[in-house]
């Protein structure tokens, strides 16, 4: 009922504006999602299509004319509310919808930059968020604009209004859950996963009816626990605690913080899982499966069709959330459906995407001390078992262990992109180690405790942050770009020839997507830590990006901080096009 | 230099005052008084305390319940106010909860307390937090063991509790004690429960066997659970990873006027018996911090 007449004001709203076509009243279908990359006149998705390769077929900007490329308007999300914006805009019926920090979510008309509305979540005071505020972006579909809150709540409001469609718990944020992640719509259910505090959680992936926020199945991504489907048990997800000690699957961890993308052919969501507890491995000998792995979710069930764990038996806080991007190519001589993955350990995995068999494992980083290569027959990594940080023994320092890459990762949550063109990945990747030993003396909760000691410190003399196009096939990285403070925000590459990034020290870059070559910059005033995007609007190639320093590397000091000291937080909207 | 101060004033309540002096000394006076005035100007002082952390902190039915929160209502009694509680649930480490409570406040708008309890009162701590000032030791903590009635021999070298029911709370170092000594054996064994008390609690209801906890979430469930005929284990753990750790309080580098008094009061406390009144209400027996000791320094 309460839908209805949400439905019907949207109507009403849309048929006295001058603007909106009517057409565009009933918003975006689930069909039109699964064609985001190919519509150019919007960007209805994170990612720019399920795949979320983050590739345009726009080429009026180009290679050639981008180093005109100026401002058309910028807009301030406000208050005193700034840190870490991650966010990627959408644009949709000359709207830019885009979520901030602190569980803000803001439309913006589309051509002038004016606000349309702005809706803060009233979040509970006591959520201590372990990494900064942010969020990394909403979903559109119908008359609703999507997004989830720090305090693991999803939230659907009204595109035209902002007003609250329906409000759903995702999770427990008193149980340490939040959520921070853009949620992936298919066929007409939201798609989110989870995030939480490091011990005691269970990485979970949930998929709810888009018109009404009802729960349509759950997948929890540690072995032993149940998954369910339409109200009743649809089976445990792997062999219960079969690659884990005692009861400690119970609590196992892999969270599934930054999402997923979806691959409509195999009708496969792919979901990175987060790294197992407690931090030392030596208390939990064993895989520790589905943890710091790739799932491949049925989309109808929610049923795992495959795994691939690129840290099994997780010692570093690698994590493997990163992003599977789904990719066509030819290998050798076959065409294939293939996916691709930068993880946090420093290592670029190909997998077959309908069955997940590992076809390529290539470094992305300067180094990689945990591990010389990975063996392609198993899957497995070649450790190096001197550098696996060492069991606590009482109160003494334990050895102190280098490990490269940190456990901020040879690329953490920042999305890479791929040209369909060029046939390259571009990763945002991070040259830096850290030393890692057991604290002789920390306390938790008023009681003694045993934690790890680690200082991040950069391996390079000239740069942290390095943009690397790769070669998905044969590993070979074409040409970096290097940065000096490390890289932090998404990529996008376009048919124009064209790559975008963002960096800390507040410019969104242009590169040459065959050369590397620099070819055009702007500062934003703050650091640049969100995902770019694109669209066509009234014959005119637009490009947008928020700027607002902050996410997880300002919590973390030592020498990698002398990079970003000087920056200053912010939260604008940027919005660039060329001169008429 | 903080620690040097401390050592003279650690010795006795006599020292109590020189540690007085010796602050203002060093700075004007108004400034000083500032957050003492504030606290008794505003008529409440705001006291953070660990949320779920039975017997010290938890909320009973929506009421904050437990001994550091009877020692925080007495603390706001003293200086004439009334007592703000705020449960706030732990974060990482210590020094996330300092910032978090004590000097700068929550990113979502968590207002920070005048005063926390229960904060680890560690030499090595201390040194590097500089933002706050850590006093008053009121209370000795370590790790001990508890068996359930019918487990026979609770004195037994832990290894022997080899395929009987374990407890700990998660994430703690009774766990990492029972998962990681003794070569690992009685890993499988472990059962991970959210806290110490209820680990302990677990004995009663048929659940563990043998469980890891602190001495006063012993004593407390011990206490709760009189038909239960749960054992309190009499010798030391072997190979247990900490030797104990004393439990003070913390207020803001420029708070020390607050401190201070807060401090002169729990000493009083400490020495007239008020301190183990409110502990024996819980059923724990009052240890005296090892800073608090003379024979300490």
């Amino acid at each position: 009922m309460k839908r209805r007449f949400s439905k019907l004001i949207a109507v009403l709203a849309a048929a006295g504006s001058t603007i909106a076509v009517p057409l565009h009243a009933a918003g975006p279908t689930s069909a039109d999602l699964m064609n985001d990359a190919e519509s150019t006149g919007d960007v209805l998705s994170y990612g720019l299509g399920p795949w979320q390769q983050r590739f345009s077929p726009l080429d009026t900007l180009n290679a050639d004319n981008v180093s005109k490329l100026v401002p058309a308007f910028a807009a301030s999300l406000g208050g005193e509310k700034q840190r870490g914006q991650e966010a990627q805009p959408l644009v949709y019926d000359g709207t830019i919808y885009v979520t901030g920090s602190y569980s803000r979510l803001f439309a913006f008309d589309a051509r002038t930059g004016e606000k349309k509305w702005e809706y803060n979540a009233r979040l509970p005071d006591a959520i201590m968020p372990c990494c900064d505020v942010v969020n990394r972006g909403a979903a559109i579909h119908g008359d609703k604009v999507i997004f989830a809150t720090l305090d693991a709540h999803l939230i659907a409001l009204n595109r035209e209004t902002g007003k609250v469609v329906w409000n759903k718990k995702l999770a427990d944020y008193q149980a340490g859950y939040s959520a921070t992640a853009a949620p992936l719509i298919v066929k007409d259910m939201v798609i989110t996963g989870n995030s939480g505090g490091e011990f005691g959680i269970i990485g979970e992936v949930q998929a709810r009816n888009v018109d009404t926020g009802e729960l349509i199945w759950s997948r929890p991504t540690i072995e032993g626990h149940m998954g369910m489907l339409n109200g009743r048990e649809n089976g445990v997800t792997g062999k219960t605690g079969a690659t884990w000690p005692g009861d400690m699957w119970k609590t196992g961890g892999g969270a599934t913080w930054l999402g997923g993308t979806y691959d409509p052919g195999t009708n496969l969501l792919f979901f990175g899982t987060g790294n197992p507890a407690p931090w030392n491995s030596h208390l939990r000998p064993g895989d520790n499966l589905y943890t710091s792995s790739t799932l491949a979710i049925d989309a109808d069930t929610g049923v795992i069709k495959w795994h691939y764990q690129t840290t099994p038996h997780d010692g570093w806080d690698f994590d493997g959330v990163n992003e599977f991007i789904p990719f066509d190519a030819t290998m050798n001589g076959k065409p294939m459906k293939l996916g691709a993955k930068a993880d946090r350990n420093g290592y670029f995995y190909v997998l077959d995407r309908s069955n997940g068999k590992l076809l390529g494992a290539h470094k992305f980083v300067m180094e990689t001390t945990w591990a010389n290569g990975i063996n392609l027959k198993t899957g497995r990594p070649n450790y190096v078992d001197a550098n696996r940080p060492g069991a606590p023994a009482g109160p003494d320092k334990g050895k102190s262990v280098f490990a490269s890459p940190s456990f901020l990762g040879g690329k953490n949550w920042m999305p890479m992109a791929y040209s369909q063109d060029t046939g390259l990945f571009y990763v945002p990747s991070n040259d830096w180690g850290m030393d890692i030993w057991n604290e002789p003396i920390a306390y938790k909760k008023g009681a003694a405790y045993l934690g790890a000691g680690f200082t991040i410190r950069p391996i390079a003399e000239d740069h942290i942050g390095a943009l690397r196009a790769m070669d998905p096939k044969t590993g070979k990285i074409v040409w970096e770009y290097k940065n000096a403070a490390p890289l932090w925000g998404g990529v996008l590459t376009t048919h124009g020839n064209l790559v975008f990034t963002g960096t800390p020290e507040g410019y969104l870059k242009a590169f040459d997507a065959k050369t590397g070559k620099e070819l055009w910059k702007f500062q934003t005033g703050s650091g640049v830590v969100g995902s770019p995007i694109t669209w066509m609007q009234d014959g005119e190639q637009y490009v947008a990006v928020m700027s607002g320093w902050g996410g997880a590397v300002p919590l973390w000091g030592g020498e990698v901080a002398k990079t970003f000291k000087e920056i200053s937080q912010g939260g604008m909207l940027w919005v660039f096009k060329l001169p008429k | 230099m903080a620690g040097d101060s401390r050592r003279s004033f650690l010795t006795g309540l006599a020292g109590a005052l020189g540690a007085l002096a010796l602050p203002a000394a060093l700075r004007p006076a108004p400034l000083l008084a500032a957050p003492l005035e504030k606290v008794r100007e505003l008529g409440v002082l705001r006291v953070g305390l660990y949320a779920d952390n039975r017997p010290w902190s938890w909320d009973r039915d929506g009421t904050p319940s437990g001994i550091d929160v009877e020692l925080a209502r007495v603390l706001a009694e003293h200086l004439g106010v009334r007592a703000d509680i705020a449960l706030f649930p732990a974060d990482e480490e210590l020094s996330d909860d300092l910032r978090n409570v004590v000097w700068r406040g929550g990113l979502l708008g968590f207002q920070r307390c005048d005063v926390m309890l229960h904060v680890p009162f560690d030499r090595q701590i201390m040194a590097q937090e500089d933002n706050v000032v850590f006093l008053a030791p009121y209370y000795r903590e370590s790790f001990g063991a508890a068996c359930a009635a019918d487990i026979g021999d609770c004195e037994a070298p832990p290894v022997q509790m080899h395929g009987k029911r374990l407890a700990a709370e998660l994430d703690s170092i009774p766990d990492f004690y029972l998962l990681g000594s003794f070569g690992g054996i009685l890993a499988r064994d472990v059962t991970h429960l959210p806290s110490g008390y209820a680990a302990v609690a677990a004995l009663g209801e048929d659940k563990a066997d043998f469980a890891v906890a602190s001495r006063a979430q012993i004593e407390a469930a011990l206490a709760d659970h009189p038909d239960a005929a749960i054992r309190k284990r009499k010798g030391p753990l072997p190979a247990m990873l900490s030797p104990g750790w004393d439990i003070g309080i913390a207020v803001k580098e420029n708070s020390r006027s607050l401190g201070f008094v807060l401090e002169e009061e729990i000493m009083a406390m400490a020495a007239d018996g008020r301190m183990k009144t409110i502990f024996a209400r819980h059923g724990v027996e009052w240890q005296p911090a090892l800073a608090a000791q003379p024979s300490a320094s």
